[in-house]
């Protein structure tokens, strides 16, 4: 998919892309008409019936008056992606059941007594979802507070630029799971086991397309990469031990990004008359993310219990 | 809109369809025959000042769709605005391509600012309680502690927009902003067909400067979101572009012109071709609004007075 790099920013350029997705640049020869050295007029015709026509601005294409045919209809340029490789399921639905099970029974004491004996599981199925992988480097310029170097107040600035690289950096592309749980799921995933172009082989698996257009990565991705370039930078790049008001702002250069499938287990189980969602990641079933009934009679109960203990060292205390 | 440019002269073409004799008009690049309708691109020979458009942002809202936007908008004006304008007459509608440079460039800037710090002290002061004796108590204080913060800033600027065209002003530009740039075609006649397209009447290297200083204002912007600390105070800042492209693109806009009153100059109401946003500035009617005034003084001093004869 690949063919030429950006020049300015060196990050690979996509068939189709009419400006680089990091820089803006826009690629040599990518636009210029052939010049014309004279006087050129152009009436543009229907195919069927010879007619002049019309740009449209509803059907987004030349449109004949006469005949009412669409001539062509232009193809916005900006494409849906394709996913390039399908990372496999080390996790089967034998354990995706136990691991729901384990997880249920490690919640604590605030859940209901019988959430595991009255749990039923109402669905499980695979489900590939898609997300983009990148590498990239950074020129990252950066402030923030510390107290490194502070006099009267406990916070001093400082500012400064930082070379960072990003490797394998996983962005959500998905619309079936949360952010969170994307996010959650993440640090279970072997990326370099992708093996392109090997499809689902699950019968009933759901497999996500990549509905978020390309150009839309662009925002996601430096969202991300602002967050861990703050994070990474409190890690012995800004002085100090104590942080505040950090700042970033990353000059990308090389991104590379990759289009993968991720495995996972979209589990329901019902407690009672309620559906809770589970999702536990296609390669390691301790990875898990998902949403349990709280027992309110047990939080109510220590709550009371808690009010009581302050009320009688109330009561002891006034009474001493 | 009524611009020639010296660049861009009228021409004599024949239409294809009827052979009529057409007038194309100076600074446009489309026309309309007027005996078969048959709607023309024109294409000049190109010329240093007048680039080849590389991009286009064809138009997704259609002349009655910008005429319904159009009605509502001036529907939703509130009352204090001028007697006519809710009758208006719409004196002309055009959907015009408008002549843009889209700019990007890396940006580095060297800065230096005052950064306020806060610290909390307690102090003692000495004062005279309820009964007249003198005390001595304490309070926090927030002070502030300057200190000076030098760095630099690197960060690619893309999507800046201004345009080519005279008759249409940069900030009248801004106002229909934004465009969503993703949707950016390569130029093709196809897109321009019927509709009015407005050749480059600002020499190129006017609209780069006029993109470089919107540049430099958005990062100076950034820049002081950018200062830590409670507050920022005497940012200075020096900012250089490299790797500066501009391209020639054509943006989508409505333009209405309304008459509201015979003695009156027409107004000017902007309609984004892509998003439908829209922009105008419409006239108040200072006697509506003395009226209103009026009305709320007299309520109130009304008001007033009953709730002084109940008490």
């Amino acid at each position: 998919m690949t063919s030429t790099n950006c020049i300015r920013c060196a990050s690979p350029l996509e068939s189709g892309d009419l400006r680089c997705a990091v820089c803006g640049d826009v690629p040599e020869g990518v636009h210029v008409p052939p010049k014309n050295e004279r006087l050129e007029k152009i009436v543009l015709r229907c195919d069927t019936c010879g007619a002049a026509t019309r740009y449209d601005a509803r059907s987004q294409g030349l449109l004949c008056s006469f005949c009412t045919g669409l001539l062509k209809s232009e193809e916005v340029g900006d494409p849906v992606e394709q996913t390039e490789a399908y990372l496999p399921f080390t996790v089967e639905r034998k354990e995706a059941r136990e691991a729901l099970k384990k997880w249920l029974g490690r919640l604590g004491f605030f859940r209901p007594a019988d959430l595991i004996s009255k749990s039923r599981i109402e669905d499980l199925r695979p489900l590939w979802w898609v997300g983009w992988v990148f590498d990239a480097e950074a020129l990252v310029s950066w402030t923030a507070d510390s107290n490194a170097g502070s006099q009267r107040s406990a916070w001093a600035p400082h500012s400064g630029q930082t070379d960072l690289v990003f490797d394998d950096v996983l962005v959500s592309a998905s619309r079936g799971l949360s952010e969170k749980e994307a996010y959650a799921l993440t640090p279970s995933y072997n990326i370099g086991g992708a093996e392109p172009g090997t499809g689902p082989r699950e019968d009933d698996a759901v497999v996500e397309a990549f509905d978020v257009q390309r150009s839309q990565a662009r925002t996601r991705i430096t969202r991300v990469i602002h967050s861990i370039a703050a994070h990474r930078l409190q890690q012995g790049h800004i002085p100090g031990s104590n942080f505040r008001n950090v700042h970033v702002c990353a000059l990308l250069t090389g991104l590379e990004t990759r289009r993968l499938a991720f495995p996972a287990w979209v589990m329901a189980y019902r407690y009672n008359d309620q559906l809770f969602r589970v999702v536990i990641s296609g390669q390691d079933s301790a990875m898990l993310k998902g949403k349990a009934p709280y027992s309110w009679f047990r939080i109510l109960g220590v709550a009371a219990g808690v009010l009581l203990l302050v009320l009688v060292t109330v009561l002891l205390g006034a009474l001493s | 809109m009524t611009v020639a440019p010296s660049n861009a002269p009228a021409l004599d073409i024949t239409c294809t369809t009827c052979g009529a004799d057409v007038v194309v008009q100076a600074g446009l690049r489309t026309t309309e025959c007027p005996y078969c309708g048959s709607p023309h691109v024109v294409e000049r020979p190109p010329h240093e000042d007048r680039p080849d458009p590389t991009f286009v942002v064809a138009f997704t809202v259609d002349h009655a769709a910008a005429q319904g936007i159009v009605k509502r908008w001036i529907g939703n004006r509130g009352p204090f605005v001028q007697a006519g304008i809710k009758r208006a007459v719409v004196e002309g509608t055009r959907g015009v391509y408008v002549p843009s440079y889209l700019y990007g460039a890396r940006a580095h800037a060297r800065y230096s600012a005052s950064i306020g710090e806060n610290y909390t002290v307690t102090v003692t002061y000495t004062t005279t309680d309820s009964k007249g004796n003198t005390v001595v108590r304490t309070r926090t204080e927030v002070r502030t502690e300057w200190r000076s913060l030098s760095g630099v800033y690197d960060a690619n600027v893309m999507d800046v927009l201004v345009t080519a065209s005279r008759g249409l002003g940069n900030a009248e530009l801004e106002a229909v902003e934004p465009f969503d740039l993703r949707l950016l075609q390569c130029y093709t006649p196809d897109l321009l067909a019927g509709w009015i397209a407005e050749e480059a009447s600002i020499a190129p290297e006017d609209c780069v400067k006029m993109a470089q200083g919107e540049t430099r204002a958005g990062i100076e912007r950034e820049l002081q979101g950018f200062m830590p600390g409670d507050s920022s105070t005497s940012l200075q800042t020096k900012i250089s572009l490299r790797d500066e492209v501009a391209h020639l693109a054509l943006l989508p806009v409505w333009i209405f012109v309304l008459r509201y009153a015979e003695d009156k100059d027409p107004i000017r109401i902007l309609i984004n071709g892509q998003s439908g946003k829209v922009a105008g500035n419409v006239p108040f009617s200072a006697v509506r609004i003395a009226l209103a005034v009026i009305l709320f003084l007299g309520l109130a001093a009304g008001l007033m007075l009953v709730l002084g004869v109940f008490a």
